[in-house]
């Protein structure tokens, strides 16, 4: 699938103003079909429900972190191969390594720009056209 | 007055000697009698012996618990690396804030000061300064992170100086185990989380993308 304004896209972060910030800065690049979960069990729960294109989560957020998200989602073969992208303060190269093991598709570190947003997700989605 | 000149050395007391009114004690006397004082009280002297010793080693068994207790409190990893982080955290979340006031000032004032003439125009310049408050107002994300790191670190510092408070009051409280991991820290630790890196700490944004 190539990168499609009109795709759905689930944000997931326990900071409001982050969400906040996540939706605004999608919609100014055309996104605008954007639901958002407050951490990563309420995020596996929506995913369970609905079919995302795209799914970009913070890491830290309790009780379930955006890693433990990342492993449910690659777990249920349904969802297994819907991008994920993180985006977090974690810049461990203990957490890029687990988390590219675990199968995410892009890693961004805080603070970040829009452009590098907007980078990130035409990388995976040029990943997922020419793989 | 008789009854004690009669007798001498072993078989004399006290008794017979404030009986005698010639007030002339032979110095054989004396000794024999303080010979028998001393016999009488050698009982006593080894029992207040055995207490005292008792009593010298529960006083060092308190000092080595209390002594072994205060190490437990860890003064060293409070005063040597939690309170020089939280340190480090203070000044980041500054350096932050500073960071995103800046940004959000320049934003503003470029939005003063543009040409107004041209409405598309002005609207697409205004839009994209926006944008750069949207990207600036992430600080507040991170610092909250800082925040919460700084939080957890004083509640760690509270328990041990109340453990401490508690030491003093009764030997009897059991102190929090030094070098042990709190609940949280043994959570973060398995759940890969550290919150945000320092300068120059951590792996960069392009590290990552070669990665990728």
């Amino acid at each position: 699938m190539a990168l499609d304004r009109s795709m759905r896209i689930l944000i997931v972060d326990d900071y409001a103003t982050m969400l906040r910030i996540l939706r605004n800065l999608l919609k100014q690049l055309g996104f605008e079909n954007v639901d958002d979960a407050a951490d990563g069990h309420e995020a596996a729960q929506k995913v369970a429900q609905q079919k995302y294109d795209l799914i970009i989560s913070d890491w830290n957020m309790e009780p379930m972190t955006g890693y433990e998200l990342l492993r449910h989602v690659r777990a249920d073969p349904a969802n297994a191969h819907v991008p994920f992208i993180m985006i977090t303060a974690e810049s461990a190269t203990e957490n890029v390594i687990a988390a590219k093991r675990a199968g995410v598709n892009n890693y961004i570190i805080k603070p970040f720009t829009t452009e590098v947003l907007f980078a990130k997700m035409q990388a995976v989605f040029e990943k997922q056209m020419a793989g | 007055m008789g009854h004690a000149a009669e007798k001498s050395g072993s078989d004399l007391d006290l008794t017979d000697l404030a009986e005698r009114d010639d007030e002339r004690i032979p110095l054989k006397d004396v000794i024999a009698l303080a010979e028998k004082v001393t016999t009488a009280l050698k009982p006593l002297v080894r029992s207040l012996d055995r207490s005292m010793h008792q009593e010298l080693k529960e006083i060092l068994q308190a000092i080595e618990g209390l002594r072994s207790e205060l190490s437990r409190v860890d003064a060293n990893d409070i005063f040597a690396k939690r309170i020089p982080e939280m340190g480090r955290e203070l000044s980041a979340i500054v350096k932050a804030t500073e960071v995103a006031t800046d940004t959000i000032m320049n934003v503003a004032e470029q939005v003063l000061a543009a040409d107004k003439s041209d409405p598309q125009k002005y609207a697409a310049e205004v839009e994209q300064h926006m944008m750069a408050i949207f990207e600036a107002c992430s600080f507040q994300d991170l610092t909250g992170q800082r925040v919460t790191k700084i939080i957890h670190t004083m509640e760690v510092i509270e328990d041990r100086i109340e453990v401490l408070c508690k030491m003093i009051e009764n030997n009897n409280i059991a102190p929090l185990s030094s070098g042990e991991l709190t609940d949280r820290e043994k959570r973060n630790r398995d759940k890969l989380v550290s919150g945000p890196a320092h300068d120059g700490e951590g792996v960069s944004q392009s590290d990552i993308d070669a990665m990728f």
